[in-house]
Parts: structure tokens; sequence; C-alpha cells
């Protein structure tokens, strides 16, 4: 059982990441948003603690620690994108393009400024979610004396 | 460095302040979230001019004094030098949110910045961080943000009746009436609570644990005068009530009273200011009491006379504990010959407070007692008594310095940064002696404001035997008695501040405070300790709510069995697994079962929202329940083996458990029988997602039409996790 988790396990990074693209991407017209894509990443990240431990699972895996700065930047982007119409004068939160103006596609994603939106709220669930399971393993695994 | 760049700052929003005002001031408004009636209306007009330029001109003077003055203090303590870093930010955030709270005219926007100056302060009172500093910061944060709360309170129930948070707007719209008196009662309350009138004075006294440039500036000319300035902003509206008009003015006889009586029983330099500011405020709360148009302007004028000297005298307490290393009038005494440049300086200002002529305050004064008299003989006499309170206790705050023997020896003469703004201040007072006009339009201005009317202040000499001028001699021939007569003063003001002890306000918001912890303590015990008790803190009463809204409303009809066709069977099978699961997990007496029984439930119910046809939901609900499982596998593994007892009590445990499931069964199939009759911003959100470039509801709605809400709940999902960090590892990211 553990053999099978400590091979699969951190493999499964990739295909989770893919899937997360692949929840913001289609989310604007499909299931799925940027709340859902950053919690499949963290899951990801979730089990490789699990089977690796968290020291090793750090340690394997750097990138881990811009967690922090990935979750603040997230919120400021999202919440540059909720602040900037107030610039043009408009209420906050308001989307470009407008309803009924033409929008550009890449493939099936539309460019519109609500999908930038969804991806400041992606980085930040992800990037909080994976500073939580850093805090709390780190109280577990090294309790204080 | 960092004080001169604050000094700078201080220095040009001044001039920029000068300038608006010459200019004639001007507005801007930004809707904010004009669906609720937010504005950002902010104004330049005399009122703000008024206050703006007390705040940034007097804010460059003690910036400069504190130049001189924080790095003797730190050094004094000891503290190192970059903690000047906690304090100079919070000066120019402080002067910042005044100017703002000067220029709004909102009433949200007043409570906001209104808030923001508290917070100011609370950091600047407690920046010696010893427990006298930290206790007086949270008073004044306690006593001004509780009471602004009430300020909150009023504007909503203005909003409620005349829908907007407009001053200018509620100015035409209100009617005197219950709701109108209300609302102002609340708005004064905190207002009064924030100048330190009594009965809430008491946090000023104490706040004098902060550094003295911290008192010149937040507790002469700005904290203390945002009160007044709400008053005066929202005058017209406390105008329409004389219930409201006739309490300010009680408040402010009594604050008079109070503050100067306290203020002849001090021995600390720092507290017979303090007590003196709440006696000036008095004065400033009761014009506004008397009202019209004499009465508002010589409150402005007032303001602005009271906050130049007051300021000054604060430094010159700080300048004197500097140069002798003493704070208190029984042990300081002759200095006159000694520091004679500080005596002359700070004597104008005493004079100035005191209302002596030939300096502005004389002016103050003379205004205060025409707008006395036009209210009546009672209030005329009242206003004789406190300006003799004010010249004794002035006088004897000065004298007690500079005059006598001397007790203690200055170290050397007083350093010319903290000379220099108390030089500058005293200028302005004998120059506002001797040319009163511009002061005076400055005073017009602003009253024009709170008067909402045409306002002529045109202090003067006058050599004759006129009201004002029978009353001020009056006040100084009194004042001169109270002085020269320790002994029957002092046992009378030490009697009074006896009483105020033992029965005073200071001693019922101690009990209180005491009371509230006691009241957490117990509550922290008794649901906080057992987890099982803190379920049954949210079960219990909210199965109790459902049982009366059961009770109370008519259930005919809402409660259908729907037919159930064929097609159905793999939701049935779903909702079966799912009971099968929750019987499990209450059953089960392992660790790891009854998570993995939940986990199938969970796992089931998702199943069932995706057949509904809810797949969003779905996702999440799956998302969710990994995550859970995977929080209780991981915990789990490393709770040590005896760590989950089979639980005490447990018929007491099943019998909550029962009635919050049985709670819920009937909510969720009251629910699911009587789909709501309106068709509600569903199918309207539904209609408008192609509109919105969108193919997906729920996305559409998190991102676009409630993006709002999704701002708002991302910034608290990051505000939670800082928390979390600096809970677990004290603030480190990683």
């Amino acid at each position: 059982m553990s053999v099978i988790l400590e091979v699969v396990c951190p493999r499964l990074l990739g295909p989770a990441m893919m899937v997360a693209a692949a929840i913001i991407v289609k989310g604007y017209g499909d299931v799925g948003d940027g709340f859902s894509a950053g919690v499949v990443v963290a899951l990801a990240v979730a089990l490789r603690y699990v089977t690796l431990g968290a020291e090793r699972a750090e340690r394997t895996l750097p990138v881990l620690r811009y967690a922090p700065a990935v979750a603040v930047s997230g919120l400021l982007f999202a919440l540059a994108i909720g602040f900037f119409p107030i610039l043009l004068g408009e209420p906050l939160l308001t989307h470009y393009p407008r309803s009924g103006e033409p929008v550009v596609h890449v493939g099936t994603l539309e460019l519109t400024t609500a999908v930038a939106f969804d991806v400041g709220v992606f980085l930040l669930v992800a990037g909080s979610l994976v500073e939580l399971i850093h805090q709390l393993t780190r109280l577990v695994e090294e309790p204080r004396p | 460095m960092l004080a001169w760049s604050a000094v700078a700052s201080a220095t040009v929003a001044f001039i920029a302040c000068l300038a608006g005002w010459l200019a004639g001031g001007g507005a801007v408004e930004v809707a904010w979230a004009p669906t609720l009636g937010l504005h950002l209306d902010l104004a330049f007009d005399g009122l703000s001019a008024l206050y703006a330029l007390l705040a940034t001109g007097i804010g460059a003077l003690v910036f400069v004094y504190g130049a001189g003055y924080l790095p003797w203090h730190l050094e004094h303590l000891p503290r190192p030098h970059r903690d000047a870093w906690r304090f100079w930010p919070w000066m120019v955030f402080f002067m910042g949110s005044m100017v703002g709270l000067a220029c709004a005219r909102d009433l949200v926007l007043l409570f906001v910045f209104f808030d923001l100056t508290a917070v100011a302060s609370y950091f600047l009172i407690g920046f010696d961080r010893d427990r006298d500093a930290r206790g007086a910061a949270l008073m004044a944060l306690l006593v001004t943000g509780v009471s602004a709360v009430l300020m909150l309170v009023g504007a909503v129930l203005l909003y409620n009746t005349y829908g907007t948070f407009s001053l200018p707007e509620l100015f035409e719209r209100a009617e005197s009436g219950p709701t109108t008196t209300a609302a102002c009662v609340l708005i004064a309350v905190a207002a009064l609570a924030k100048s330190a009138q009594a009965p809430l004075h008491f946090w000023l006294p104490r706040a004098m644990a902060a550094p003295t440039p911290v008192s010149a500036y937040l507790h002469s000319a700005a904290m203390v005068a945002a009160g007044v300035l709400v008053l005066g902003r929202v005058h017209p509206l406390l105008a329409k009530s004389d219930l409201v008009l006739d309490l300010l003015l009680v408040v402010g006889l009594v604050s008079i009273a109070v503050g100067g009586v306290l203020a002849l029983a001090q021995d600390e330099l720092k507290q017979i200011l303090a007590h003196s500011t709440i006696s000036q405020y008095g004065y400033v709360v009761t014009l506004y009491g008397i009202g019209g148009a004499t009465a508002a302007g010589a409150a402005a004028l007032y303001v602005l006379a009271h906050a130049i000297a007051k300021s000054a005298l604060f430094m010159t307490a700080g300048a004197v504990t500097v140069t002798t290393g003493e704070s208190q009038l029984s042990r300081l005494g002759g200095l006159g010959r000694r520091l004679p440049a500080l005596a002359v300086v700070s004597g104008i200002a005493a004079a100035t407070v005191a209302a002596l002529p030939l300096t502005l305050g004389f002016f103050k004064d003379e205004l205060f007692f025409s707008a006395a008299s036009e209210h009546g003989r009672l209030v005329q006499v009242l206003a004789v008594g406190a300006a003799a309170l004010t010249v004794a206790y002035i006088g004897r705050f000065w004298l007690g310095i500079f005059a006598g023997p001397l007790r203690a020896r200055p170290r050397g003469r007083v350093p010319p940064l903290l000379l220099a703004p108390v030089a500058v201040l005293a200028v302005l007072a004998l120059v506002g002696g001797l040319v009163v006009e511009p002061f005076a339009r400055l005073a017009e201005d602003a009253a024009e404001v709170t008067q909402a009317g045409v306002v002529d202040v045109a202090p003067a000499y006058h050599l004759d035997t006129g009201t004002a001028n029978v009353m001020a001699l009056a006040a100084w021939a009194l004042g001169a008695l109270v002085l020269l007569t320790p002994r029957v003063r002092d046992p009378v003001v030490r009697a009074f501040g006896r009483i105020g002890q033992i029965a005073g306000p200071r001693r019922w918001y101690a009990l209180s405070l005491l009371g509230l912890n006691r009241l957490s303590d117990w509550a922290h015990d008794k649901e906080v300790r057992d987890l099982r008790n803190s379920i049954a803190a949210v079960l219990v009463p909210a199965a109790a709510l459902i049982a009366i809204a059961f009770a109370v409303t008519p259930t005919r009809g809402s409660y259908d069995v729907g037919p159930v066709a064929l097609r159905d069977l793999p939701i049935v099978v779903l909702l079966g697994l799912g009971v099968l699961a929750g019987v499990t997990a209450a059953r089960d007496k392992g660790r790891l079962q009854p998570v993995l029984a939940l986990s199938v439930l969970g796992f089931a119910l998702a199943g069932v929202y995706a057949m509904v046809g809810a797949p969003d939901v779905a996702l999440v609900a799956v998302l969710v329940e990994t995550v859970l499982a995977l929080v209780f596998v991981g915990v789990f593994a490393r709770l040590p083996p005896t760590t989950l007892r089979r639980p005490r009590r447990r018929a007491r445990n099943a019998g909550i458990g029962v009635a919050a499931g049985v709670a819920a069964f009937a909510t969720i199939w009251g629910a699911l029988s009587r789909p709501a009759a309106t068709a509600g911003v569903a199918a309207e959100h539904i209609d408008r997602t192609p509109d919105a470039h969108g193919g997906d509801v729920v996305t559409v709605i998190l991102a676009d039409f409630r993006g709002l809400d999704t701002m708002v709940e991302i910034t608290v999902l990051a505000v939670a996790v800082v928390g979390v960090a600096s809970l677990l590892s004290r603030g480190r990211a990683w």
C-alpha cells in the first residue's frame, strides 16, 4: 500500500496542475471556478505531505515556500481587478468587455476581466491552503517543548 | 530623518490646506457603494479648513518638538532608536485621518475616520508599552471606540427614515421628531466621549501615559477636537431637537466644572493640563448647546484659541520635565529666572487659556460671555464661574512652575527644538490678540457651516462697561481669589477628587471591564473546554429556533411527499448509502472508521448534488470532503492512542444529536416541499449569464453578479491565514 502511494503521489502533482488549469480555463463556461482549481492543487500537495512527511515534501519541492507570496499576490491581483473600474468612474467589479461587446477567444477560453479575477482567487486559495498545510504539519511534527 | 519627513509632510499639508481655504475650498464626491448609499463625499469648507489647519499646523510644530523630544524619551527608557518607526508613521497617519474627518460630509465616512483616529491614538498612547500605557491605550480605544458605534447606530437610524447618509441631504430632509432626536443623541454621545466630556471624561487623564508630543497633539488640538468637530458638523441636525441642545448644555457645564475642579487638585503637570482640556472642551460643548449664530462663532474661535494655547502648554510641561527631570508641581518652582524664555512664551500661552487681554484668548471668552448672556441669567452666572476656575488652575500651573522658590535645578538650557514650537504658538496667540481679523474670519467660515447660515464674528476690544467686559473682570477677580486662598481651596478640591475616585465613572469602567472578563471566562469554561459542549452550543439553539418556527408558522401543505419514479433510483440508492454511513459513523467506536463513514456520507451527498443538477456544488463538495478526510487521517495518525476516550454523558449527547437532526430534517423537508413561489433572482441570474460572457451560472455569480461578496470573502480568507500564521509561528509566513 505505502509503496504504491510513495510511487503514485509525487507523480500526481503534474496531472493535478493540469486538472486545475482545465477547471480555470473551462470554468467560466462550464463547471468549476478558481476556488475548486485552488483546492485541487492544494490536495495534490497535501497528498505529498501525507506520504512523504512534511520535511521531505518541502525539501523535494522547494517551490512550495513561495506559497505565501502566491497567496498575497493572488489577493492583490483579484482586488486590483475588482477596484480598477473605480478609476474609470464605474462601480466596483465592473467587468470588461461589457456585455454585448466582442470578446477575444483563445480556444474555448474567453478573455474577460472576470476570468482574471478568478485566476486571482485561484492563486489565493492554492497559496493559502498550502500555507495552512505547512503551518499545521509543522505544529504536529515539531511539538513545542 | 524620519521625524523631519513627518515635519515636511505636515508643513506641505498645512500649506495646501491654507491655500485651499484662501481659494474658497472645494468638494469631491465619488460613489463608493451607491446601492448602499455610501459615497466618498469630501468637502473642504470653512469647518474643514479650521480643523485641517489645526491638525496640520499644530501637527507640524508638534512634529518639530517631537524631533527633539523623542530621542531623549527613547534614551531615557531606554529603547532602541529604531522604535521611532513605531511613532512617526502613526503620528502622520493620525494627521491624515484627522484631515479626512474634517472634510467628511457623510455620516458613515465620519464614523470611519473617527475610528481611524481612535486606532492611531491607541498605538500612540500605548507607545511606552508598560502596563500603565497599555491600560491607558485600551481605555481610550474602548471609551471612544464603543461610543463611536453609537454614532453608526444613529446614522443607520437616520438612513432608515430618510434614505441617505449624506449630511447636506439630511439637513434638508430630516424633520424634528423622536427618530431624529434619538439619532442625534447617539451621535452626540459618540462626539462627547471623543471630546472627553463628563461622564466619559476619565480616559483623557489616563491617556497622559503617552509621550508628551502625543499629548500635545492628540489631547489638545486633534483627537479631542474630533468630538466637537463632529458636533459642529452635524449641528444643523442637532438643532432640530431642543432636548439634544439642552443635553449638550448640561454636559458642557458639568464638564467645565468637573475638569476645572479636578485640575486644581492635580499635582502632575500633564494631569493638570488633561483636566483643563476636559474643562475647555466643555466650553465648546456648552456653546453648541446654547446654539445660534453667536455661539457657533464663539465655539469655532474657542477651538482655535484653545488648541494653540493648550498644545503650547503641553510642550512646556514636556520641556520642563526634560530640563529638570521633574514632572510634579510640588517639586517644581522658581524656574522663571533660570529659564526666562520658556517662562515668557508659556506665560503667553497660559494667558491665552486664562483669556487675558492682548492675547487671542481674550476674544474667545468675550464671545463666550456674549453667547452665554443671550441664553439667560443662570448660564451667564455659570459662565463667569467657569472662566474663574480656568484662571485659577492655569494660574496655579504657571506660577507653580515659574514663580516661588527654586526647587528643582534645571540641568541646562531648554533644547531649542523644544522651545521653538512653543514660541511660535505664543507669537501666534499674541498676534491674534492684536490683529484678530484673520482668526475671526476662519472662525466665521467654520461657524457658517455649523450654523448653515450667515455668521458674523467680530470680536474687538471695547473699553466700556459692556456685559462681556464686566463678566470678564468678575471672572478674573474670582479666579484670583481662588488662586490666592489655597487653604480654603485645597480641602474642597481634594474632597471632590476623593468622591470621584470612589463613585466616579472610572470606577464604573473598571468594574464593568472586570465583569465582562469574568463573563467571558465563564462562557469560555463552559463552552470551549469540552468539544462536545461547544458543538452543543451551536446545535441546541439551532434546534430550538427551528422548533419555535415550526410551532408558530402554519405547516399545512408544507410537508409533501412527492412521487418517486424509477429514474430517481440512483438518488435513492445514494441517499440510502448516506443514511447507512451516518448510522455507522454514530455507532462505531474506533477512530478511523467514523471518519471514513463520514467521508462516505459526504461523497454520497455529492453524488446526489450531481444527479439533481448542481454539478458546481458537487465538485466543491467532493473537494471539501477529500480535504476533510485527509485532515482527519493526518491528525489521527499522530494523536496519542488514549486521546479519544469514550464520551461521558452519552445519553445527553445522543439527545442533542437527535434534536438537531430532527430540526435539520424538518427544515430541509419543508424547503424542498415548497419551492420558492417567486422566481427570485435565480431566474434573472440565469437569463443574464450569457450577457456576462459566461456559460456557468455559478461561476458568473461568484465572479461577476456577487463579485463583491467574493472579494470580501477572499480578503477574509487571507486574514484568517495571517491569523493562523501569527498564532502558530509568531507571524513567520514559512
